[in-house]
């Protein structure tokens, strides 16, 4: 199959599933305890105040108006409107989306320069020192709950040794390009870009900010592929091409960089993919130890404020970014390895 | 059940492998500690005295400049004091910000991660299990609609689908008698065990799809086989009600091909994958407990929290939980690991950490 006619098979099936993830986002509401419309309304408000919140919420519809209608304003791109911000949903979300993926891909090159020549390094000197280091720090690093990293990240790293800042971007890493530091004059709610200082101020400010909440998400990817490089690297390196390779007289570090570590990385692309739900999860938790301004901590306040359109509509873009992302690593996927291709 | 084969094979792996006895070890240090955690306890979890609050761990004895201002004579003056904080053997591993003994504490909140852990995952399990062993046994229009609602399950990140559930459903308890309590051994303990209903009930709607998995796909690869085929030919039915009669008392169970013949063949990779989903639970609790969904009062994750204000003045009311929650998993993973290299089943095995 071509790569072509596989992206519209899979985007196909992944509409799919994005109206299902849709349908169950806007059920839940249904499912939980308690109106809607009493998370809105003062405390002292009206019955008549009251009913205008539902008519205005269309609550007093039917549910498969509200469901049809909800559907209808998510394909104008409407997700709603949050009465707690007074803001809407799409804007609320579009704002906190940089910050999650600089985390996310931040913590993914962390954990990609980190682990693979970890990983390359155990499965060469096996039952060495670094070895038996490698194995050591992925079976920890898996096991160790990222929130917790984060906090004993903070507790040696900025109170003992006060070399990073505790919380809080800043600024963006665009921002940091047009040389912005964000300014909130003692009220973070209401901070603006301002021009100040240069590009390397900028993008310092960013990187220090930026980096205990990466390796706090990183590490446990880190240790993942460390113990699946090395595995999957002492797999290759017994196989008879290998062999070959070396009774031809190339050179060792060609047959292990350009013949075996190539061969390695095509299951760790997939085991990636299936651990994409882990990323995401992750960020969500990192970012409330770290107070990071993205969709995961947006999702726990609105979680606790009832938001209702902001919970729906960050499930959904959430669950919606996952699918694209899947269908992205299939495509990949299918390109490294031609012999599974677009199936 | 268990053929002598496969006993062999674990023994072999046992006696070959170091980390799979460190991993038995660990686990069965946990389960222990979980037991019989009001007998091993110092003290009540629940215990305040502010006058003892902050203590640090044995070996960690600390002083202290305290700064007050005292009014002498009319003027304010500001006093500078050394405090010597000394700490106990009554706490060896310190008091939190009211004084509670953390250790008894790090003790109790071993049974809930095992708690939820091994529920949670037995849930999950069943449910899961079940879907997928008919979902793959029948294939077709079933199975097409069953797995597409696993995708869209899987759409969601487990801990995004858990903070989600929880947020909204709430914080539900249950409060079971303490056994040790009931039996009079343990007199100054807490009289109840705490479990998080909600937590565990979500962890199982979210985790099931993995078993599900699993489940079809090895009934999926028996279910033309002959010895399927001819159980089939016997005129024995996919699932029939039995029942087995304990002193005379009829107790009905599932029979049939589905699960006599099925749902055998798959339990070495559900075994496996139950093993690597409880410290996938563990992790989950921890972090849904350490965002304040759960409800339960006596929990790795709750504490970790709990310590977040006091990083620069008592580092140990975050780091000794912690220190727990990792030893459980690493315990659990090595024991998943040792099972994995013994039973070989190949399998995919879920989203792991937190």
């Amino acid at each position: 199959m071509s790569l072509g006619r596989f992206l519209v098979r899979r985007t196909l099936q992944g509409l799919l599933v994005v109206w299902g993830v849709i349908t169950v986002v806007f059920f839940l509401r249904l499912l939980s305890p308690g109106d809607p419309v009493t998370f809105i309304a003062p405390l002292d408000a009206s019955p008549e105040l009251k009913e205008r919140i539902a008519e205005d919420l269309g609550l007093n519809e039917p549910i498969y108006v509200q469901y049809v209608e909800y559907l209808g304003g998510l394909l104008q791109g409407d997700m709603g409107y949050s009465y707690q911000r007074g803001l809407s949903a799409r804007s609320v979300i579009w704002a906190r989306v940089p910050a999650t993926v600089e985390l996310a891909v931040a913590a993914s090159v962390v954990a990609m320069v980190l682990s693979i020549p970890l990983g390359v390094v155990a499965a060469t000197r096996r039952h060495g020192p670094a070895d038996y280091g490698a194995t050591l720090f992925s079976l920890v690093g898996i096991s160790t709950p990222n929130f917790w990293l984060g906090i004993m990240l903070i507790l040696v790293m900025s109170v003992q040794f006060d070399l990073f800042p505790t919380s809080q971007r800043q600024v963006g890493f665009l921002e940091s390009w047009a040389h912005l530091v964000r300014v909130d004059f003692g009220d973070p709610s209401i901070s603006f870009p301002l021009r100040v200082g240069s590009f390397a101020d900028s993008l310092l400010t960013w990187l220090q900010h930026i980096t205990l909440p990466a390796i706090t998400l990183g590490t446990y990817f880190t240790a993942l592929i460390t113990r699946l490089t090395r595995s999957g690297m002492l797999d290759e390196l017994g196989k008879e091409y290998v062999t070959a390779a070396r009774a031809k007289g190339l050179p060792e570090t060609l047959v292990r960089y350009r013949h075996a570590l190539r061969n390695t990385l095509i299951p760790i692309i997939t085991v990636l993919g299936l651990q994409l739900g882990t990323l995401i999860g992750g960020a969500v938790i990192t970012e409330e130890v770290f107070a990071w301004p993205g969709l995961g901590s947006l999702l726990i306040d609105a979680i606790n404020a009832r938001d209702w359109p902001l919970i729906q509509a960050s499930l959904i873009v959430i669950g919606v970014s996952f699918v694209v992302i899947n269908i992205a690593v299939d495509a990949v996927y299918g390109y490294l390895n031609p012999q599974v291709g677009y199936e | 059940m268990v053929s002598d084969r496969t006993w062999r094979n674990l023994a072999v792996e046992l006696r070959r492998s170091h980390l799979a006895k460190l991993g038995l070890v660990l686990v069965a240090f946990i389960l222990f500690v979980a037991i019989f955690a009001p007998v091993l306890a110092p003290h009540d979890p629940e215990q305040t005295d502010p006058g003892e609050a902050n203590l640090p761990p044995l070996g960690f004895s600390e002083t202290k400049t305290e700064t007050t201002s005292e009014m002498v004579d009319g003027e304010v003056q500001i006093v500078e004091e050394e405090v010597q904080i000394d700490a106990t053997s009554e706490h060896p591993l310190g008091t939190d910000y009211v004084g509670r003994d953390v250790l008894s504490r790090v003790l109790f909140g071993a049974r809930t991660s095992i708690i939820v852990g091994i529920v949670g995952t037995a849930l999950a399990a069943l449910f899961g299990v079940t879907v997928g062993l008919i979902s793959g046994y029948y294939g077709g229009r079933l199975d097409d609609g069953l797995m597409r609602a696993a995708d869209i399950m899987l759409a969601f990140p487990s801990l995004v689908l858990a903070i989600a559930l929880v947020g909204l459903w709430g914080r539900q308890t249950k409060k079971y008698d303490d056994p040790f309590q009931t039996w009079g051994l343990t007199p100054d303990m807490p009289e109840h065990v705490v479990v998080p209903i909600t937590v565990i009930l979500v962890v199982a709607l979210v985790n099931w799809v993995w078993f599900a998995r699993v489940a079809r796909g090895e009934a999926l690869s028996v279910r033309n086989e002959e010895y399927i085929k001819a159980a089939r030919a016997t005129g024995k039915r996919d699932l029939e009600l039995r029942f087995a009669h304990v002193k005379g008392i009829p107790i009905p169970y599932p029979g049939g091909i589905i699960t006599e013949h099925v749902l055998p063949n798959s339990l070495t990779p559900i075994l496996v994958l139950a093993t690597i989903q409880v410290a996938a639970v563990i992790l989950l609790e921890s972090a849904l407990s350490f965002l304040g969904f759960s409800g339960a009062n006596l929990s790795w994750g709750l504490d970790i929290s709990q310590g977040r204000d006091y990083l620069s003045s008592a580092w140990w009311i975050s780091t000794v939980p912690g220190i727990a929650i990792v030893l459980a998993v690493v315990g659990i993973n090595l024991v998943g690991d040792w099972l994995r290299d013994a039973l070989d089943p190949g399998i995919d095995q879920g989203e792991g950490g937190v």
